[in-house]
């Protein structure tokens, strides 16, 4: 990128004042909510409650997290929400693989009604099948187990993922496929060993998509799943407040604990990650 | 690399019929294979679903009495209308997206343009729009609802700092709302703002450059250069946020519970306490084909200006 160094009126738009302010303001708005938890899984409960409020803790302490796994059983929402958003970007990832190779490489006749079937998905409010899915996993035994979670994750994410992928497996040139299934592959041996590898990229970032997505959700999670042993963890986030103390402080902690997770993948992952995100809406 | 690619076209020349003829005949036997788990999930997790809800709608279906399910036809409906519950939902969720929605696209619009100048250091900036959109729904409502805490928020801390008297934010119905509204124009600006960025990288400097010769203000150029040019993206974004923000549910239920009283509960909200809490099925159906019908009023403008797009 070319650093514009205009002269006269223009040069404050291209300057160092404004770049220091635009960066101020893009830093508090995006990372204060997020520091300023932090800050209060730190303090004591009696710095907290000193006025005027505190702002960067007097005397850091760990005491919070140690209360926060011992009071509720976080390691266990922790490892529910992983293992419900793993093995939903798993099958989502499945799916929507195979669905996407159809769609870039068959020439189907009714293509553009089946996108125009995922798009419409794509926007369909999950809240709305609260009643009829509770009914079925009711019905089902379902209630109170990952599976329950699972499948309704793997469609939330399906429509992007097999969007994307769709862009991504077009982009590849179809001879490399070809070569592979002389060299005596199946086509959906060659799906797997030419065209995914080749994609790896793109099907890595529908799954980080996918991951979060699941990682979020909450009111599929808080309806289905009221059980404390099989909690994701926004839903159990909500064991801490008592019935009239909100502890704030191992609140915070739990918090921290949450985010931890999906901002490390965030951090090492972001410029995919903003690629598939701006992707898919651009694209639509 | 090349040198395969090339001995591939070379054989594929050489015989041609017999693979593409077997390509053919298995083409739409494959399809079907391909397509055949994501439609069976679809089924199952929403065709199936939807058909049970419009079916469930008119039956009078409570859990908790114990009564088989019963068919009362439009009795769920005729309740509905005569439920204050439901019209203030309703009406919170409307307005939650009339305010959110433009509030995030200014919001998100003015990053986007700020996040858009010339740093020499991108990490930070992506990354201080990629932990709002990170950050769980119902995280963001606990935050927050601690940042507008009455004694130790830190909303009322900077408040005081500038001499002005905090409040008690979730005491009263419209401060409670506006706490919801701000809550969720953070939350969800960012994710916009990546959109919009993204939109901006792609116009060429060259336009400004030479709007610059022909001598149009910034203004004029934001107006006549920038904002035609990101419409397109612009459009699918907000249509996006008007269906997420007709599902608003996370942040009300973490911040306020709906409360004072159902001030500021959403449609959603309500759907899940009548299925979950009072476990009234058929009501909570009926509620649920109002939300349905809303987001698919949006979505029908979705697909068809997609499709003049081409």
């Amino acid at each position: 990128m070319s650093h514009v160094t205009a002269e006269g009126p223009a040069s404050f738009f291209a300057g160092k004042p404004l770049r220091f302010i635009a960066a101020t303001i893009l830093l508090v708005n995006g990372m204060f909510p997020a520091l300023w938890i932090l800050f209060t899984s730190l303090k004591t409960e009696a710095e907290l409650t000193v006025k005027p409020i505190t702002w960067f803790p007097h005397a850091p302490t760990v005491a919070n997290y140690m209360q926060a796994f011992s009071d509720q059983p976080l390691h266990v929402f922790l490892f529910n929400s992983f293992m419900v958003a793993l093995l939903s970007t798993c099958l989502t990832l499945l799916v929507s693989v195979l669905a996407a190779y159809a769609l870039a490489r068959l020439n189907l006749k009714y293509r553009g009604l089946i996108l125009s079937a995922i798009i419409a998905v794509s926007t369909f409010p999950l809240v709305t099948l609260l009643v009829p899915l509770f009914e079925i996993m009711r019905a089902l035994n379902l209630l109170n187990t990952w599976i329950a979670l699972i499948l309704p994750y793997t469609v939330l994410s399906l429509p992007v993922c097999t969007l994307m992928l769709v862009s991504f497996f077009e982009g590849i040139p179809r001879d490399l496929e070809n070569a592979a299934m002389i060299d005596g592959c199946t086509r959906l041996g060659a799906l797997f060993k030419v065209v995914v590898p080749l994609c790896a990229p793109g099907v890595f970032t529908a799954g980080i998509l996918a991951f979060v997505n699941a990682w979020d959700e909450f009111l599929l999670a808080l309806s289905f799943n009221s059980n404390p042993a099989l909690r994701t963890l926004p839903v159990g986030i909500q064991l801490y407040q008592g019935e009239f103390a909100f502890p704030w402080p191992v609140i915070s902690a739990a918090l921290v604990v949450g985010i931890v997770p999906v901002a490390i993948l965030i951090v090492i992952f972001q410029e995919r990650v903003v690629s598939g995100l701006t992707a898919g809406g651009i694209k639509g | 690399m090349t040198t395969s690619t090339l001995t591939t076209t070379q054989r594929i020349e050489k015989e041609p019929p017999a693979w593409t003829r077997m390509l053919d005949l298995s083409d739409r036997a494959l399809a079907v294979l391909l397509l055949a788990p994501a439609a069976i999930l679809l089924s199952l997790i929403i065709v199936y679903p939807v058909a049970r809800l419009a079916y469930t709608s008119f039956f009078s279906l409570s859990l908790t009495s114990g009564l088989p399910a019963e068919f009362v036809g439009l009795e769920n409906y005729k309740l509905m209308i005569d439920d204050p519950i439901f019209w203030e939902t309703t009406w919170n969720t409307v307005l939650i997206t009339l305010i959110t929605v433009p509030g995030a696209l200014v919001v998100g619009m003015a990053l986007a343009l700020l996040a858009n100048l010339p740093f020499r250091t991108q990490w930070p900036v992506r990354l201080s729009l990629l932990i709002p959109w990170a950050l769980p729904l119902s995280f963001a409502g606990l935050i927050f609802a601690w940042f507008f805490h009455s004694e130790y928020g830190v909303v009322n801390d900077v408040l005081n700092r500038f001499g002005i008297p905090g409040v008690i934010w979730f005491n009263s119905p419209n401060l409670a709302f506006a706490a919801i509204c701000l809550t969720i124009i953070w939350k969800t600006s960012s994710f916009m703002a990546l959109i919009i960025l993204a939109g901006l990288q792609t116009i060429p400097r060259s336009l400004y450059e030479a709007a610059d010769v022909d001598g149009a203000g910034r203004l004029r150029q934001f107006f006549e250069i920038t904002l035609p040019l990101l419409k397109p993206a612009i459009v699918v974004a907000l249509i996006f946020r008007t269906i997420t923000a007709l599902q608003t549910f996370d942040i009300p239920y973490m911040m306020t519970g709906g409360g004072p009283g159902t001030s500021t509960s959403t449609l959603a909200m309500y759907i899940h306490q009548n299925t979950v809490s009072f476990l009234d099925l058929g009501y909570g159906s009926a509620l649920a084909v109002v939300m349905f019908l809303l987001s698919m009023c949006v979505t029908v403008v979705y697909l068809r200006i997609i499709r003049t797009k081409g």
